[in-house]
């Protein structure tokens, strides 16, 4: 080191004994923040009233600096916590038998084991692929299958529904049906082997879908044509977002059955699957999304 | 947290080489083309540091300082980005030596010669700098022999004066130059000599009246 | 070849290059479901014991999928530069690994090594690293890209805008992107995945997203990651189209479950080329993730990090403006939790950018794994530090269509200010005309969709 640095960093000790801390700054007066509550509210700007018709995203919350105002923290915690609900909660055991449809197991033993294990949710448990064997219907023109799938509360809140929309939807197409089943801790490609032992020209599977914000009804469609184990995800096709904000039910079903006429039609499915040929209306329902739930309170109910 | 006597380290803004420089580029800037090749320029935003930088270059290299001056009004009012306060030229035979002088050179910024923070805001600072053995450069400069110990000493106007004061009052020292306020960048200048302790003492006691003015500037 | 090593006098061996590479990988349940991890800890050190001394020109002989019944691996092999290769080949992994860790290795000779590299010798390099490790190495590479806006320069950290909706209401899309772009997020693209499947759905989402950025002289790209023959004829009905998409997967049998061929991407590469609306040069976009491969059961007993890098391996024949992993995206049947993600996140970052790509990640958690959301923006920061080229950017990070949670709006500035990074400089131009974003802190205009017409 320097022999002036040295000397001086001495001085500077020195003095810094006798140094006065500098003064801590004024305390300035604080204004509590303008009220930001998590709702957008319409009636204060053109655009969040837009916004608020066409989405359920959490748009027009505003900030304070780049993050998030304490309101919006807590109903995005909330809604974190109901989502993370929805995941753990399982199918009832008696679910299927009470709802009318033929109850199977796959070979995963239980939840986390399901999560895990994808494989295990393919395929079907022995006494479950003998009863598909013995129960069900051969030969249907579709083979319909509700199932958990990552979330129970979507598959008991509409999975009946779904099943009985289709199942009309796809009878006043003139296509038979098969016996309809109920799968638990069920992934998509499980449709295969059941489809496969069925014989059904298209398998369906409709199963609860990851749960989102705030939300964990959300059913997926999964249809294939030929199914037998082995087919994969470009020979599927798909309808996502089966709930009362997104598609609904009625809408899926019209859908649903569509698909599974032109895939009979055209022998095939998923990609090389020509949707042009569909003869469904494009047109998208242009009712609004309904405004997301505003979850928390303060004080007492 | 104050910083009152933190070193402010200077900042090299360019260094080129002119190995083999026109002859009157050379004589117009004071040097001899007889001896006078190899050139090093340096631009830096601390003048004071600068000189003694140079000093120290003549000390570790064949080199001579043929320019040095300082800008006016200093490195906030810079001509451009790269100017600062002060050029430096090292000019010498052969390239070797000018590499060998910048080494030295550029060492001294980074380590040694500096201005240090007086108010603990950068807004009054102080040059209160012992150089224990002079070179060529700075001994002919203050017509003292090379190897003779000098405090060079430099403050804001006012700061300056007291703090002189100060110095010349607390060790066994002797003027060999004043430059009073105004220079070039409106500081002003002191250099002492004596033995080494008493040259360190003298740098001590400037550097803590500065301080002192800085915190006390009315009284 | 020696695949033997020992650890407190116990001997491991080891029967394969492509079994030592998955037992030398970090624990994942991907590579635990795949039946291919090591058995404990000891056994996952002495796996990289040996692959330390392996050299890069054993894992080139080795590749973890034959030349003869893999097209990936075909490109990878045919089209290696062998000059870069020559450079390196010689390292063994332990070696490869000091080399890049080295102060004196610098972002240009990375660039310059990378078209000599497989993808196993990232990943190899990969399974010896720390995270800290990964991060250094990761925010040397320096990736430059071009399309309207140019990607990856040094400060930089961009993003993604993402305004998904679950049934493709244009008017809803358009207002969360204007809720985006006034939050300075979108400047790497304006990204729509759709709901629906259409090449209609597609050229109208685009034809709409154009409008609002032609209106506001917005400098970025747009894109809807329908499937990739969904885009191409999309452009056949003439809509704008700044990138393509598609989803990559490591190998040959998990992109033909994808319903893609490198032969399919080459047309829709020339199909770009002739009909895109950039600039370009770098026209394509494409997402990968750990665990694709297998969740199709192509993955042919590799791990999931090395299949990953095999993705990147592909996507660099296209020279592509976007590359991300999804990482957390598939599930925890993949990445259980937090750690694993996070880990993963870095690994993908790292192998895609040493591979010469233009890498940013979706950081990203399903609410079926085990993540919380201070784990998540903790990775964010992670990965903006290793010099992340972009992220996902969403409202309140929640994909409202997708049912996952990301990035958000809000996280991008806070973000920026807390690295001390920018926006693309073209974009970041206009965030100050717009009064969006000044400097590094917040303008006038800043959170306020009525500002973008």
């Amino acid at each position: 080191m320097s022999r002036t640095r040295t000397l001086i960093a001495a001085l500077r000790a020195e003095l810094g004994a006798a140094d006065p801390l500098p003064p801590p700054p004024p305390i300035p007066a604080i204004p509590a923040p303008p009220a930001r509550v998590y709702t957008p509210r319409p009636e204060r700007s053109g655009y969040a009233a837009h916004a608020a018709k066409h989405t359920t995203a959490l748009v027009g919350i505003g900030h304070v600096g780049t993050r998030y105002a304490t309101d919006v923290v807590l109903q995005f915690q909330a809604e974190l916590a109901v989502a993370h609900a929805a995941v753990d909660a399982e199918l009832p055991a008696d679910w299927a038998a009470a709802n009318g449809f033929q109850p199977v197991h796959t070979r995963a033993t239980d939840h986390r084991e399901f999560l895990l294990r994808p494989d295990l949710g393919r395929r079907l448990d022995e006494a479950s692929l003998a009863a598909v064997r013995s129960q069900c219907t051969r030969g249907a023109d579709v083979q319909i299958i509700v199932a958990d799938g990552l979330s129970a509360v979507a598959c008991v809140q509409s999975g009946k529904a779904l099943a009985d929309a289709v199942a009309a939807a796809c009878g006043a197409r003139g296509l038979t049906v098969g016996t309809p089943i109920a799968a638990r801790y069920a992934r998509v490609w499980l449709e295969d082997e059941i489809g496969q032992e069925t014989g059904a020209r298209v398998a369906m599977i409709l199963l609860g879908e990851r749960p989102g914000l705030g939300t964990g009804d959300g059913l997926s469609a999964y249809v294939v044509y030929a199914p037998r184990i082995g087919k994969t995800d470009g020979d599927r096709n798909m309808i996502s977002n089966i709930h009362a904000r997104g598609v609904p039910v009625e809408e899926a079903a019209t859908r649903l059955a569509a698909l599974a006429s032109a895939m009979i039609a055209q022998k095939t499915s998923g990609v090389p699957l020509d949707l042009a040929l569909l003869g469904l209306s494009r047109e998208r329902s242009p009712r609004p999304p309904q405004v997301r739930q505003r979850l928390v309170t303060r004080g007492a109910p | 947290m104050s910083s009152v006597l933190e070193p402010i380290p200077p900042t090299v803004l360019s260094v080129r080489r002119l190995f083999n420089a026109d002859p009157a580029l050379v004589r117009g800037y004071g040097g001899d083309p007889a001896r006078h090749v190899a050139l090093g320029l340096v631009t830096c935003d601390q003048d004071d540091a600068m000189y003694v930088a140079l000093d120290e270059a003549t000390k570790h290299a064949p080199v001579d300082v043929i320019f040095a001056r300082s800008f006016y009004a200093g490195a906030a009012h810079a001509s451009g980005r790269l100017s600062g306060e002060v050029l430096g030229v090292i000019a010498a035979a052969d390239p070797q030596a000018i590499e060998d002088g910048l080494a030295a050179l550029l060492r001294c910024l980074e380590h040694d010669a500096c201005f240090y923070d007086a108010d603990g805001q950068r807004t009054v600072t102080v040059f209160p700098h012992v150089i224990s053995s002079l070179g060529e450069y700075l001994s002919a400069e203050a017509g003292l022999a090379p190897g003779e110990p000098m405090a060079y000493l430099v403050a804001p106007p006012l700061e300056a004066t007291i703090a002189l004061d100060a110095a010349l009052k607390a060790a066994d020292v002797r003027v060999v130059r004043i430059t009073p306020p105004p220079t070039e960048t409106n500081f002003a200048c002191a250099w002492l000599t004596g033995s080494l302790d008493a040259c360190e003492a003298a740098a001590v006691a400037y550097a803590a009246a500065v301080v002192d003015v800085a915190t006390t500037p009315k009284r | 070849m020696q695949l033997a090593s020992t650890i407190r006098g116990r001997g491991y061996r080891f029967g394969s290059v492509r079994e030592v590479l998955a037992k030398a990988n970090p624990k994942k349940s991907g590579d635990d479901l795949a039946g291919v991890s090591a058995r404990d800890e000891v056994e996952r050190v002495a796996a990289r014991a040996v692959l330390a001394d392996l050299t890069l020109a054993e894992l080139r002989a080795n590749p973890v999928i034959p030349y003869e019944t893999d097209e990936l691996t075909r490109v990878v092999e045919d089209e290696l530069d062998e000059q870069a290769y020559r450079a390196v080949s010689h390292l063994s992994v332990g070696q490869f690994r000091e080399w890049l860790l080295d102060i004196g290795t610098t972002g240009p000779t990375l660039r310059a090594i990378a078209p000599g590299l497989t993808p196993e010798m990232a990943a190899a390099a990969c399974k010896l690293m720390s995270s800290f490790d990964l991060m250094t190495v990761g925010s040397k590479c320096q990736v430059v890209v071009r399309a309207n806006t140019t990607l990856g320069l040094p400060g930089r950290l961009s993003s993604r805008c993402q305004p998904n909706h679950p049934i493709d209401d244009v008017e809803g899309i358009l207002a969360s992107m204007r809720e985006g772009l006034s939050y300075g997020c979108g400047d790497a693209v304006i990204g729509i995945n759709p709901a629906t499947d259409s090449p209609e759905s597609t050229a109208e989402i685009l034809r709409a997203v154009d409008g609002v950025l032609k209106a506001n002289d917005c400098p970025t790209q747009h894109c809807v990651l329908s499937h990739l023959v969904v885009q191409m004829k999309a452009l056949e009905l003439g809509c704008p189209m700044d990138l393509m998409f598609q989803s990559l997967a490591g190998t040959q049998d998990g992109n033909r479950a994808y319903g893609i061929s490198i032969k399919l991407i080459d047309e829709a590469v020339a199909m770009m080329k002739e009909k895109g609306t950039t600039r370009g040069p770098n026209q394509m976009y494409f997402e990968t993730g750990q665990g694709s491969a297998l969740s199709s059961a192509s993955n042919h007993d590799a791990d999931q990090v090395t299949i990953e890098a095999r993705c990147y391996g592909l996507a660099r024949r296209y020279k592509p403006f976007l590359v991300n992993t999804v990482v957390g995206f598939i599930g925890p049947e993949y990445l259980e939790d937090g750690p694993q993600i996070s880990r993963a996140a870095l690994e993908d970052h790292f192998m895609g950018k040493l591979l010469g790509l233009p890498m940013g990640c979706d950081a990203c958690f399903t609410y079926h794994a085990r993540m919380s959301q201070d784990e998540l923006e903790s990775l964010k920061v992670l990965l903006g530090a290793a010099g992340c080229t972009y992220l996902m950017s969403l409202p309140v990070g929640d994909d409202i269509m997708l049912n996952y949670q990301s990035t958000s709006y809000h996280d991008i500035p806070t973000l920026r200010r807390l690295l001390g990074k920018r926006p693309t400089p073209e974009f970041d131009a206009w965030l100050a005309e717009r009064g969006i974003w000044a400097g590094d802190a917040p303008g006038p205009n800043f959170g306020r969709a009525e500002a973008i017409r």
